[in-house]
């Protein structure tokens, strides 16, 4: 499993690409998707709705659970990746790039992200 | 408490499977992905670790008056070498377990009931005992490891493992059993499964099961034989409408409302639960299983309310994305009156109404004989 080291990671195990316009483009990474297994269903929201940083945006459910997706920060979603949601194995073969789920314009800077390596050693604690 | 292991955990933890706690037991849920382990099943040959489950061995001159007396079916209609569905109820006519009872001698039957239920199981065999003599109940489900296999080539990847079996595997027919040796070892093989495919499942002692247990991975390629999880056993068997308890079915569920009158012998000799039963019967029964898909996107889960407009009609008692239908769906426990073949029904999935429709039970034809 691969960790991007330009990609900042969330302990809910999301990644956020902080774009070069200050938005965020959010995904769930390669970890929390092998633990998931066969996802079967995936939820987003619709464009354009507020959210407050740690609410529930949306879900991803595989043949064995159901996982909330965390908001990151707070801020609205101006884009979803309906691509995803209607073709769920592109999810586990490319998480990082077609994979992506939301974009955010955020309200403030997130806190607490992870980088690559501190998301690794925090994964290596949890397993 | 620490989990239980079956013999063949040291195997699983080798292979990598992802491993979680199942009633009590670490068990693997999945090996490689529920969906294609799922398919493996259905198209090829899956193999199961299911050492959990339990084995209770009722013997003696009277075990056939005994077992008529306190299971629901007909053990009298059970010949040496077969085996039958059939459960043990409480006075009120609740599930007290669903199992499968074998007849191996004359006077000797092997139940194989549920992991969670062994020393409840046991122990009210036990006190039903009461005065009759000649009956002897063991529970001997620490000197069995148990492995199912399932699929359309379960017979020739059986064939090939077990060579000097062969004509005796040939011959079984669906719920047969032969006590046999297998790796030297007194051992069990029945033809009977949890998945809706043709199958087998071998009771055999640790050593024994662990040498069968790689033999099987080590068959010709062209079989296509795979380890399976207790993921993919749950979608293989939902939809097969095979009933799990603790989740379709439990002490205050009767088996009428469950979908099993077929196992239950209301006609013939007396059983501990039955005079409940009749009188459900009389009065009109007020609930029963269905089976139902999904006509949108979701997921629906054990829990969730059913709705047929405005009134709540029941509980889904089992429900995931079943792979060969590849539909979302599954089991659910309504009113007995309101719901029919064919009615639109809608199931709240964590606040949103999903549209579903009531199928006939199994949701996938089972092909296990």
């Amino acid at each position: 499993m691969s960790y991007p080291s330009q990609l900042k990671y969330t302990k809910e195990h999301e990644w956020i690409k902080l774009e070069s316009d200050g938005t965020y483009t959010v995904g769930i990474t390669s970890y929390a998707l092998d633990q998931l297994g066969d996802v079967v269903f995936l939820e987003l929201p619709d464009e354009n709705t507020d959210f407050e940083a740690g609410d529930s945006f949306g879900t991803i459910e595989s043949t064995k659970t159901v996982s909330d997706l965390y908001m990151p920060t707070s801020g609205k979603i101006t884009n979803t990746n309906s691509d995803v949601t209607e073709n769920l194995e592109s999810l586990s073969e490319d998480p990082y790039e077609g994979g992506w789920l939301v974009k955010i314009k955020p309200e403030s800077d997130a806190s607490d992200l992870l980088s690559a390596e501190e998301y690794e050693s925090f994964i290596s604690e949890i397993d | 408490m620490t989990l239980k292991k079956t013999p063949l955990y040291h195997l699983h933890v080798e292979q990598k499977a992802k491993l979680i706690d199942f009633g009590g037991w670490l068990m693997p849920v999945s090996f490689s992905t529920v969906i294609d382990e799922h398919k493996t099943v259905r198209e090829k040959c899956g193999i199961f670790d299911v050492s959990h489950m339990g084995e209770i061995l009722i013997r003696g001159k009277n075990s056939q008056d005994f077992l008529q007396r306190v299971t629901i079916n007909d053990v009298q209609k059970l010949a040496v070498g077969k085996g039958q569905y059939t459960a043990i109820l409480n006075k009120e006519g609740g599930f007290i377990d669903d199992l499968i009872l074998y007849r191996i001698e004359e006077d000797a039957y092997l139940a194989c009931v549920n992991a969670g239920n062994i020393e409840k199981d046991f122990e009210w065999f036990v006190s039903q005992k009461q005065l009759l003599d000649e009956v002897q109940i063991e529970n001997e489900s620490d000197s069995f490891c148990q492995i199912a296999i399932q699929g359309p080539e379960s017979e020739n990847v059986l064939r090939e493992c077990l060579p000097d079996l062969a004509e005796s595997i040939l011959s079984l027919s669906y719920m047969d059993i032969i006590q046999t040796e297998i790796h030297g070892e007194k051992s069990y093989l029945a033809r009977t499964g949890y998945t809706g495919e043709r199958g087998y499942e071998i009771y055999l002692p640790p050593s024994a099961g662990q040498e069968l247990w790689q033999k099987l991975q080590q068959t010709d390629i062209k079989w296509g034989v795979k380890p399976i999880g207790l993921g993919a056993r749950d979608t293989l068997r939902l939809e097969a409408c095979y009933l799990l308890y603790g989740q379709d079915m439990n002490e205050t569920t009767s088996p009428l409302e469950a979908g099993i009158g077929w196992a239950t012998k209301l006609e013939s000799s007396d059983f501990v639960g039955k005079e409940k039963l009749l009188e459900e019967k009389k009065l009109g029964r007020k609930r029963k299983i269905i089976g139902f898909l999904l006509k949108e996107k979701g997921i629906p889960r054990a829990g969730m309310n059913i709705y047929k407009g405005e009134d709540q009609v029941g509980t889904v008692t089992s429900g995931s994305f079943l792979p060969s239908i590849n539909a979302p769906g599954g089991m659910a426990l309504v009113d007995f009156d309101s719901i029919a073949v064919g009615d639109q029904i809608e199931i709240d999935i964590r606040g949103k109404r999903k549209l579903a429709e009531v199928k006939k039970r199994p949701l996938y034809s089972a092909k296990v004989k």
